[in-house]
């Protein structure tokens, strides 16, 4: 083994854009036949290292060797005929072609006429893998996982013997994912270097050989999976020792402060994203919601918030019904909504804007006369900035300057400010460091402590089940139920949303999510409206 | 060689400043040569071009007139357009709601003049032209929030649409159109009643239109408006992130259609100044404010102040390169709206160079945005 | 609020810094006035003519090489050379000057701004504010082309008899029809019967060609446009595929007509300019236009009538209107290797006739001119009403009229008629 070159060494390589330094003198080897998990937090510059061994980007600086030998790669055809394919994120393929079609192509040489023969022939390259694959079926009629696995296929197609994947694990379930760490065994027992981008310290543990960690765009070392834990590599990854508990405060609950009944909700498209779902939340409890991307979770806060018509259903705040109520009047109850979409800025925050600016967003109405009153802006910004140890110039800085922690700091010190005592916030740690997520973390149980309820919509089940109180999981918008979060298992969770477990019956005295103590009249038999 | 545009997180004044002017710097020395090239002292001509002829012109105050009468439509709808652009709503339509403006100010101008007091007919006349342009405006608006259609075309077309309705006012010969002058054989104009006009206070020789002083307090009024009012915030706020206003319970598409209304009405405004103060309306009424605003406000990064200052610019190279061609025979208009182009087009330039920075790549580079 | 206010400062500075100059300078406006009407009481010898200064209004470029502008400009500049001025220094342009009033104004304020003495403006868009800007500026001459307005002292209108030329392009139009053997003739024209200027040329293309082939019929298409090159190719091209048109006359700028006409290997009369260059094998003659003959005849006036307010009177009238006698328009010399036998033997005929006043085109007495043996032309009148298609354009729409326009042997048609209100065609004319 020691005398085989490497498959890939990549040595001294830096990148820049502009002043913003993303990889610095970073060097890594992958050997043959290995899982090699590249680790490190958001922004340290696993992609931008990745996507130079693919040929989208070029190194100012460093150099690349394939199997021993110098490589140029100035582009991902380069890559494509060195073996090496990467499979992004964000999946790279066309929505109204068929899986065949996408993996077609992209071939050198795919002739002018479509060959009838293009279907057998990628069936079987998925075949050898054991993938499960329909060569005909349409992307856009693809689940998730099963874009990842036609990704992986057209990569293992076009003869890659390098195979890199970035956090293909983001948007798998826990069965899903120990499906997808078995393909990858397989391929590596088949002679196949696998690289695999993540920052999920459980995983790295469980599928690499060895775990290359990256801090900073800076190279920090290799080590052997066998010989390490989560408490070193978490001290690799973020520079220093790091508490990685997560506290769940008990606090005294108070009676339903929101309550949920029979909602159904349309999504943009018109097709049904929440389908009658009941539950509630108490003051002094954190309510979570488990469920795979776009199971409803977006079109239920927007609901919550009075910014999405609903199609029936109830909803009711400390006895009052707030269906049908501005936004503006869902705010003056005290419910306060945050949600941190994908780009981070698109929704909450103005970005161009200041913080103070951006402070009295949603209580510019509240002065009489037609004029702003940016002092009380002025205020708030600095106790956030005081409070919440946001990192800025000034509290005239726009936001968009600051970084991601610094972003969803101002955000959730908004919705602090506004005293509320329903707080729905979606991804609140998105994108964020571990330092920062601790923070946000904090932010909530003083909130909680404070007798607040909390709806949180998240996408790490480690961090909801440590720091929920309980846990509602959606499956294509419905309740597959509500359990304790210390009480249930990732295995459990994962099945639920996949909707192979319904635990919505388990308590046989009542419904689930009603409350025993309802605010609701028994009388009241929940009424649909149609629209 | 490969190169990628980055955007710059911000660029200090000075440099700012020092880019322009020696964007325009570069401009005239460009032109210079041709002049030079074409056998004319480029000294001479520039002078008389910065001094818009007005130096030893026996009746300068007359320069100065005209001048302002360049200025004040080009800035007021600079300013109306920036109210849209703030809100990210590319209002290109100034041109088709001008003409709407100018056409309505005329209908009022023809029907109220003879009967109504000048004063009251110009009063009429500036709210006729604001709304009729206004509605033209938002209809564009209309047609966006309701369908979601793109503005930047709809408003451009629209400009054709007015532009045929003027040009089909000003060439058809009919009993109902008392735009024209019934005692032409040939289709042209006729002039308003001597009261439409908009006064001037006498000062000298030369007289202030009192338009100018309502440019002023326009753009002093919109200037507190977008910095201090709510509406203003919320203009700001919709600009930067519909999704967001939306989340804060802003009514987005109220604020739409009030700010591209508001945005044509002032268009509308400059409209019924221009005719107001000219007497007569013609096909070629909008002397291409409805653009070159659009150039200013971009200049001028929305900001007010700033806009006045822009348009004074750009008002005097547009008067001054006209004046100066007209005394050098070898240098026709052509020559003069080339030298215009270049320096703003050296300008917009070295704005972009503000904004964003090129970069250059070794050997390979960036092959797709990923 | 500062910049604002700083602004608002700087701006007051400035205006009375202008109200300021111009006071000042007012009074050496009045001496530059009186050192003008002092030099041009004098004679029109360059030297004394050193300070006169004429100012022009154009509609395009001043450095066209074709078409309206460059028609005036080249007649400016020869008749400016001709009586000994310097177009360097005595001639101030401003060109590409767009129909709008307040444009306008600003021109003639620009050009009397210069110390122009007379200002000449091409379009007739110009007419209301060169007629307004002529009463605020008593001490400047105003002359502006193709339109109405004038007044008693400085302001006077000029515009040539374009139908006499056309008419004698009519002529040898006619010969190569009967020549041809087709008596389709075509005519790509900017209007029709909207404007007098277009209809009265028109009909006397149509005149002219009836006086040697009675049974030719014009068939006229509309641009809509004064210059639309594209169109008017493929106008052109549509009379002679679609009308079968073996000659194809125009009014407007360019001269694709004619080379279209040389494509399809017909015949056709050009417009402006010597259009032969254009289209050798196609072109005749062309209907053209000597400015400079009126800019000659206005420069000196201008220079020797002792003061603006005598410029009219010298002109002898409000209205020039200059035809062929005055050699303001003519036909280009004609295309032997294309004209018919004996064209140019009618064509002097005829302009003998015109030119010493005996006849007009629009009158009671019709021509019939026929070409002998010999290459000779003989003329011969015959008293016969001038009647028209029956029509007349009001308004926008076709109404019926009197088919009657002139009596038979009765007088031409009135001048003001022929340049305002011709809204007719003769007979013989058709819409295509």
């Amino acid at each position: 083994m020691e005398q085989q070159p490497y498959a890939i060494e990549m040595r001294g390589i830096t990148k820049t854009f502009g002043s913003v330094v993303a990889n610095r003198d970073v060097s890594l080897t992958l050997r043959r036949g290995e899982i090699l998990a590249l680790l490190g937090e958001n922004g340290s510059g696993k992609t931008t290292l990745m996507n130079m061994l693919s040929g989208i980007y070029a190194p100012d600086r460093g150099e690349i060797l394939v199997d021993g030998q110098p490589a140029a790669i100035h582009s991902p055809e380069d890559a494509k005929r060195l073996g090496i394919g990467m499979v992004h994120q964000h999946f790279k393929l066309v929505d109204v072609f068929s899986a065949a079609d996408n993996i077609w192509m992209g071939k050198e040489k795919a002739g002018f006429v479509l060959g009838k023969n293009r279907y057998e022939e990628i069936a079987q390259t998925a075949r050898r893998f054991g993938f499960e694959l329909d060569p005909k079926k349409r992307v856009r009629n693809m689940a998730v996982s099963e874009k990842q696995t036609l990704e992986i296929v057209k990569v293992l197609y076009y003869g890659a013997k390098v195979i890199v994947l970035d956090e293909p694990t983001a948007v798998l379930t826990v069965q899903e994912i120990q499906k997808l760490f078995g393909v990858l065994r397989r391929m590596k027992e088949e002679g196949h270097s696998i690289i695999i981008i993540t920052h999920k310290l459980n995983e790295v543990l469980e599928i690499s050989d060895r775990v290359a960690i990256l801090r900073k765009g800076e190279y920090i070392t290799t080590v052997d999976t066998a010989s390490t834990n989560e408490q070193q590599l978490t001290e690799y990854m973020v520079g220093r020792k790091v508490d990685l508990n997560i506290d769940r405060p008990v606090v005294e609950k108070t009676k339903p402060l929101l309550e949920i009944r029979d909602l159904t909700i349309r999504s943009d498209e018109g097709a049904v994203a929440i389908d009658h779902v009941n539950f509630y939340i108490r003051g002094g409890e954190m309510l979570g919601v488990a469920g795979i991307a776009g199971c409803g979770q977006k079109e239920l806060c927007e609901a919550i918030a009075g910014l999405r018509p609903i199609q029936s259903g109830q909803m009711i705040h400390k006895g009052e019904n707030i269906v049908g109520l501005s936004p503006k009047a869902i705010l003056d109850k005290g419910i306060s909504m945050s949600f941190i979409p994908e780009d981070r800025l698109g929704m909450g925050l103005a970005p161009s804007l200041s913080i103070t600016d951006n402070m009295i967003l949603k209580s510019y109405q509240d002065t009489k006369g037609p004029m702003v009153n940016r002092k009380k802006g002025k205020i708030r910004a600095e106790w956030v900035i005081e409070e919440l140890g946001v990192v800025t110039p000034s509290a005239d800085t726009p936001v968009r300057r600051l970084s991601g922690g610094n972003v969803q700091k101002v955000l959730l010190g908004r919705e602090i400010l506004a005293a509320p005592n329903v707080l729905i916030t979606a991804y609140p740690v998105r994108g964020l460091d571990i330092n920062s997520s601790y923070a946000i973390y904090n932010i909530l149980n003083l909130q909680k402590e404070k007798g607040v309820g909390i709806l949180f919509v998240g996408e790490d089940l480690d961090v909801m089940m440590a720091l929920c109180d309980k846990i509602m999981v959606l499956c294509h918008g419905k309740v597959m139920g509500v359990v304790h979060a210390h009480k249930t298992t990732k295995e459990e969770l994962g099945l639920m949303m996949t909707g192979a477990l319904d635990l919505t019956n388990r308590y046989e005295d009542k419904p689930a999510g009603f409350a025993r103590d309802t605010n609701i009249p028994p009388q009241q038999t929940p009424e649909k409206e149609e629209e | 060689m490969r190169f990628h545009v980055v955007k710059r997180d911000s660029c200090p004044l000075w440099k700012r400043l020092a880019l322009y002017v020696g964007a325009v710097a570069a401009a005239l020395v460009l032109g210079g040569l041709l002049l030079l090239a074409l056998g004319v002292n480029p000294v001479a001509y520039y002078s008389r071009m910065f001094t818009m002829g007005m130096v030893g012109n026996k009746i300068a105050y007359k320069s100065f007139e005209n001048y302002l009468k360049v200025f004040v439509p080009l800035v007021l709808t600079a300013v109306a357009l920036s109210l849209a652009f703030k809100m990210r709503f590319w209002n290109i339509g100034g041109e088709g709601q001008f003409i709407l403006g100018a056409v309505a100010a005329s209908a009022v101008a023809f029907q109220a003049g003879p009967v109504l007091p000048g004063a009251v007919t110009l009063l009429l006349m500036c709210l006729c032209a604001m709304l009729a342009a206004g509605l033209y405006g938002t209809l564009a608006a209309a047609l966006k929030v309701k369908f979601g259609t793109n503005e930047t075309l709809m408003t451009l077309m629209l400009n054709y649409i007015a532009l045929y309705f003027l040009t089909f006012l000003g060439e058809t010969k009919a009993t109902w159109n008392f735009f024209l002058d019934p005692t032409s054989a040939r289709p042209i104009f006729v002039s308003f009643a001597k009261t439409v006009s908009f006064p001037r206070i006498p000062m000298g020789k030369f007289g202030l239109n009192v338009c100018v002083l309502f440019t002023f307090a326009v753009g002093a009024l919109v200037f507190v408006y977008l910095r201090s009012t709510k509406q203003g915030y919320e203009i700001a706020v919709v600009g930067d992130s519909a999704g967001t206003a939306r989340y804060a319970g802003m009514k987005v598409n109220t604020i739409v259609l009030r700010t591209v209304f508001l945005s044509a009405c002032l268009i509308g405004l400059a409209a019924a100044f221009k005719v107001g103060t000219a007497g007569i309306l013609s096909t070629n009424i909008t002397d291409d404010v409805g653009w070159t605003g659009i150039i200013v406000a971009w200049l001028a990064q929305m900001n007010t102040a700033v806009i006045f200052l822009v348009s004074a610019l750009i008002a005097m190279l547009q008067y001054g390169s006209d004046v100066a061609a007209a005394t050098v025979s070898q240098v026709d208009s052509s020559f003069a709206n080339m030298l215009q182009g270049a320096i703003l087009f050296l300008v917009l330039a070295a704005d972009f160079s503000t904004r964003f920075r090129v970069v250059l790549e070794g050997k390979g580079g960036r092959k797709h945005g990923a | 609020m500062k910049k604002i206010l700083a602004m608002a400062l700087a701006l007051a500075m400035t205006v009375s810094m202008a109200a300021c100059g111009s006071s000042g300078s007012n009074s050496s406006a009045g001496s530059a006035g009186s050192a003008g009407s002092a030099g041009s009481a004098g004679d029109v010898s360059s030297e004394g003519n050193a300070d006169f200064k004429v100012g022009a209004i154009y509609i395009n470029s001043k450095s066209d090489t074709a078409g309206y502008t460059y028609a005036h400009n080249h007649g400016i500049t020869t008749a400016m050379e001709e009586l000994g001025l310097d177009t360097a220094t005595q001639l101030v342009i401003r060109d590409e000057v767009l129909e709008d009033y307040d444009a306008v104004a600003t021109a003639v304020d620009t050009l009397v701004g210069e110390g122009c003495n007379i200002i000449f403006g091409i379009s007739f868009g110009y007419m209301q504010a060169m007629n307004d800007k002529a009463a605020e500026y008593p001490d400047v001459m105003f002359s502006h082309a193709t339109g109405y307005m004038s007044n008693d002292t400085n302001f006077n209108n000029y515009f040539g008899r374009a139908y006499q030329a056309r008419y004698l392009a009519g002529i040898a139009a006619g010969l190569k029809s009967l020549e041809m053997g087709n008596n389709n003739v075509g005519y790509v024209a900017a209007y029709g019967r909207q404007y007098a200027e277009t209809a009265s040329g028109i009909n006397g293309f149509a005149l002219g060609v009836q006086a040697v082939n009675p049974d030719a019929v014009v068939y006229v298409k509309e641009l809509g446009n004064w210059a639309d090159e594209v169109n008017e190719s493929a106008f052109a091209k549509e009379l002679i595929e679609s009308y079968n048109c073996g000659v194809i006359s125009q009014h407007c700028d360019s001269a694709q007509p004619q080379i279209a006409a040389q494509d399809a290997g017909v015949f056709g009369c050009g417009y402006n300019s010597d259009m032969t260059a254009d289209a050798p094998n196609a072109h005749l003659t062309a209907a053209i236009w000597n400015w400079d003959v009126y800019y000659k005849t206005a420069i000196e006036a201008a220079m020797t009538c002792g003061g603006a307010e005598n410029f009219v009177t010298a002109m002898g009238g409000p209205a020039y209107y200059g035809g062929l006698k005055e050699n303001f328009v003519d036909v280009s010399p004609l295309n032997e290797a294309t004209v018919a036998q004996g064209t140019q033997a009618a064509i002097d005929a005829v302009r003998e006739l015109i030119v010493s006043g005996a006849w007009d085109v629009f009158s009671g007495v019709k021509l019939h001119v026929t070409v002998n043996e010999d290459g000779t032309a003989t003329v011969e009148q015959e008293e016969a009403p001038l009647l028209c298609d029956g029509q007349e354009l009001v308004d926008g729409a076709l109404v019926e009229r009197d088919a009657q326009v002139v009596e038979a042997g009765g007088p031409s048609v009135e001048d003001g008629v022929i340049t305002g209100t011709m809204n007719y065609f003769v007979e013989g004319v058709e819409d295509a």
